[in-house]
């Protein structure tokens, strides 16, 4: 159970125009399962690599429990990676990569065997101790790699990308799996992903990273209920964003004034609505609708919608869509405690 | 034309010109070596020659001379090169023209360099001058026999210097397909630079730095033009052996030629099941 | 640090070693009388060159008669080896381990093993002592370089792109001209330059096959070695060196593709 703390940590790489990192805060509580996710060149996996210690930055620190490690090479920190190809060692069978760790430390092979053993039993790979890593399905090696890291018990595991290499039906178990160990261990886990359902499924907070800076950390549903930035907000699949000024309860926007909740604060703001949460029908803050478009996505159906002019989306159940054309006029209501306020765009 | 066909006439020319060449050459010298000599009216083919060639001093001492020639030099060849391409994984300034040199050596024919060697480390070549300039000898005689010398220890320098290169090459691309991140995660495992190195590193080059010693080995072993520029007289490597037996006028010999290039076969045969075992274990992976 | 300090002494020397067999051939090359124990020769001079380059060394005719040997024979490997290139490279088939390993043999076995039988083969067909017997013989080494170095270019081709183009409405012919052959030439390309290089040394095979009728510029510069005249021999060497560099120079911008063909499982 350890605390990781990165502060104002910085790397840029030689030759680069702009820094991968850039004065990243950051602190992971013990024994969370965190995501670090963000769109590709964000810096998360930049930072994976200074958090293991595979890369030195050029500013800031690493601690874990208040201790710095940003001096310690990869070996003495603690910390545990397993890369995104599970990169097996191929010489070595699974008992032999399993138990590598473990062998770098000099513990006797009797105890090394009976640990590894342990560790194969509850990824469920019992039985196959004797193979090499090429006899073995993906999810098997994704397995090994895991167990490998996790026979160590780390003071912190870095996942990169764990779930991305997997077939869909083998990501659901994994993700189980994933979640299972980690509360059964209390190991702080990081989990690097660029892909939000991934992390939202499978973490207890997320932290969001663009261009080398955190944008937003906090539990998944807040990413959608309280998203920091529009730049936030879009990355979850915020599409409704209304630009104006709030004052005296109301939001005034290309589409009129808009009750807000109580306690919203005012000034220049883009107020948001969830696609999900508008709805079609009178309620508060109704208003006259043409819908443009129609996309029937199976569960749900996203209907295209023309508000005094301005493009919003609606998420609906395929059934309450029925029988909707498009060109036709509809009443769309945005009820207030769905609505958000997001700071204008910078 | 179905697929079967197809693929049986892309391969035929080939097939049909190594086994006309090859083979044929192969088993010719292999049924020479038994005596069999029709033109000659030896028809019955028998081992004499081989026993001939067996209780021969000079075929023996030849032969150590030879395997001592290949073992030295690839050795030493393979040690450096795995220690230059460690070095060259990394960029630092001036990899750039070390890179050329390497490339530039392999394209230098093998007797080039020999001449070069020999106008370095003989008796009055450069290194000798040196030492005379520097007053540690007087004449020529002075200086350590270093080419044409019992232990071949010019010919070995040559191989060193011209293998090397070729070693390090395959070792270099070997490390850039296999890339940095098993060394990453043995030391996220725990492991120390040497133990990732020794542990992780080394084991995944081992195919390709075997696979490289075999074909250097197996050349180090037989050609004929390095020991005929840097050999001593006696006793000769194997290839000028076995040459000097083929072009005896003495027809007597000539059995015993091919006895010994099948004696040096037997070896390449070897070295090739090495090198085909070596990459299978690479292929399995 | 240390470490750098070490790695820049260990490059140096590196660079050093690699390249100095090459001195004394340069010095030699232009020296007028060096005798031990003098550094630096007395006196500098052009004679060795103006003699290997002219017409009484026969040095030019015997650089012409390789260079004729070593692209006879590659267009010959070339021509055999590319679709036994092509066919190891894209399709497995029963006894393929068997195709390698003959193909892998003539390169690792040293030319010894053969060269004698090949002798006494090429006699009974009238070939020794011709240029013809001179340029197949030569095809032993050359002819399995070639068609692993494609086999590895093929491995790495995708017949997909041809299926394409056949879609589209392209002959064979057409398709193998502006699809496949463009695609393949630059590794092709490779090979030819290596399998060039390794006819280009050839020695004892030569002189086996050739039986001294025909004399390329490797046995020319030992019959200069075996006399003794260093200058000669050195400017006579460096001479055999230019098509080496020209290569080197062709092929400079494909350095890794040159490393790949290299580890591919044979060398010159």
């Amino acid at each position: 159970m350890t605390r990781l703390a990165l502060q104002r940590l910085t790397k840029t790489y030689p030759g680069a125009g702009q820094a991968a990192v850039h004065g990243l805060d950051l602190e992971v509580e013990s024994g969370s399962l965190t995501a670090l996710l963000g769109p590709s060149g964000c810096g998360k996996t930049t930072t994976m690599k200074l958090i293991a210690g595979l890369i030195a930055p050029d500013a800031g620190e690493i601690t874990l429990d208040g201790h710095p490690i940003t001096g310690l090479p990869p070996e003495r920190r603690g910390v545990a990676m397993v890369f995104q190809n599970p990169l097996l060692f191929p010489h070595l069978s699974i008992a032999g990569n399993v138990g590598f760790g473990l062998r770098m430390r000099g513990l006797p092979t009797a105890q090394i065997d009976s640990q590894v053993q342990a560790m194969l039993s509850r990824v469920r790979l019992d039985g196959l101790a004797d193979r090499r890593p090429a006899q073995l399905s993906g999810g098997q090696q994704q397995r090994a790699a895991l167990a490998r890291a996790l026979v160590l018990h780390p003071a912190v595991l870095l996942l990169d990308e764990p779930l991305s290499n997997l077939d869909p039906g083998l990501r659901d178990e994994m993700r189980q799996l994933i979640r299972a160990l980690q509360q059964e261990t209390g190991i702080t886990t990081l989990v690097v992903t660029h892909d939000q359902a991934e992390a939202v499924a499978l973490a207890d907070r997320i932290a969001l990273m663009f261009a080398g800076r955190l944008a937003q950390h906090a539990a998944p549903q807040d990413f959608y209920r309280r998203p920091a930035t529009k730049a936030v907000s879009r990355f979850f699949g915020g599409v409704n964003f209304l630009p104006g000024r709030s004052a005296a309860g109301l939001h005034h926007s290309a589409i009129g004034p808009l009750t807000l909740p109580p306690d919203a604060p005012e000034g220049e703001q883009i107020l948001t609505i969830r696609p999900e949460a508008l709805r079609l029908g009178p309620g508060p803050n109704s208003r006259p609708a043409r819908v443009t478009a129609l996309a029937f996505l199976g569960t749900q159906t996203r209907i295209s919608l023309s508000v005094a002019g301005v493009a919003l989306e609606a998420l609906t159940s395929p059934d309450q869509a029925q029988g909707l054309d498009e060109g036709a006029e509809v009443t769309v209501s945005v009820p207030p405690e769905a609505i958000w306020l997001l700071p204008p765009d910078a | 034309m179905t697929d079967r066909t197809r693929l049986a006439l892309m391969l035929a020319p080939a097939l049909l010109v190594l086994g006309g060449l090859f083979l044929t050459g192969l088993g010719l010298t292999l049924l020479r070596s038994f005596r069999y000599f029709p033109a000659l009216g030896l028809t019955k083919p028998d081992l004499a020659a081989y026993a001939a060639i067996l209780t021969a001093p000079g075929f023996l001492r030849s032969l150590g001379l030879s395997l001592w020639i290949a073992t030295a030099s690839t050795l030493i060849a393979a040690a450096l090169a795995l220690a230059a391409a460690l070095l060259l994984r990394q960029a630092f300034p001036g990899r750039a023209v070390i890179s050329f040199l390497i490339h530039l050596n392999l394209t230098i024919p093998h007797i080039v360099g020999a001449i070069g060697i020999l106008y370095l480390f003989s008796q009055s070549g450069a290194f000798a001058r040196l030492a005379h300039a520097a007053g540690l000898i007087i004449g020529p005689q002075d200086f350590p026999a270093l080419t044409h010398d019992p232990f071949a220890i010019g010919i070995i320098l040559l191989y060193v210097w011209k293998e090397l290169p070729f070693i390090t090459l395959v070792l270099l691309a070997n490390l850039q397909s296999l890339g940095e991140d098993h060394e990453a995660t043995a030391r996220t495992l725990g492991a120390t630079r040497w133990q990732a190195f020794r542990h992780v590193l080394l084991p995944l080059l081992m195919p390709g730095l075997l696979s490289a010693s075999a074909l250097v080995f197996a050349f180090a072993f037989g050609a004929y033009e390095v020991p005929l520029v840097l050999g001593a007289h006696a006793p000769k490597a194997l290839p000028v052996l076995a040459w000097q037996a083929y072009t005896n006028p003495d027809l007597a010999t000539r059995p015993e030629a091919m006895a010994m290039a099948i004696v040096i076969a037997g070896i390449g045969l070897a070295l090739l099941a090495l090198y085909a075992r070596a990459f299978r274990i690479d292929h399995a992976r | 640090m240390r470490a750098r300090r070490l790695q820049s002494l260990a490059a140096l020397a590196l660079a050093g070693w690699l390249v100095l067999p090459l001195l004394p051939l340069a010095i030699w090359s232009v020296a007028h009388g060096w005798r031990f124990p003098d550094l630096l020769p007395q006196a500098w001079t052009t004679k060795a060159w103006s003699y290997a380059l002219s017409d009484t060394a026969g040095v030019l005719n015997s650089f012409g008669l390789t260079t004729l040997i070593a692209t006879a024979t590659t267009l010959l490997a070339a021509l055999v080896g590319v679709p036994a290139g092509r066919a190891i490279g894209l399709h497995s088939f029963p006894g393929k381990r068997l195709v390698l390993i003959l193909l892998l043999a003539p390169a690792i076995l040293p030319g010894l093993a053969t060269v004698f039988g090949l002798h006494g083969l090429f006699l009974r067909l009238g070939l020794t002592g011709t240029l013809a017997g001179v340029i197949l013989a030569h095809l032993v080494p050359v002819l399995p370089y070639m068609t692993l170095v494609m086999a590895a270019v093929f491995s790495r081709f995708d017949p997909a792109i041809e299926h394409q183009a056949r879609s589209l409405g392209a002959t064979p012919v057409q398709t193998f001209r502006f699809v496949t052959l463009p695609a393949i030439l630059p590794g092709l390309l490779t090979a030819s330059l290596f399998a060039f290089l390794v006819s280009w040394s050839q020695y004892l095979l030569t002189l086996a096959i050739g039986g001294g009728r025909v004399q390329t510029l490797p046995l020319l510069l030992y019959s200069f070695v075996a006399a003794g005249r260093n200058d000669v021999t050195a400017a006579i060497a460096l001479l055999y060196l230019l098509p080496g560099l020209v290569i080197l120079a062709i092929t400079a911008r494909q350095i890794t593709g040159r490393s790949a063909a290299l580890t591919e499982g044979l060398r010159p």
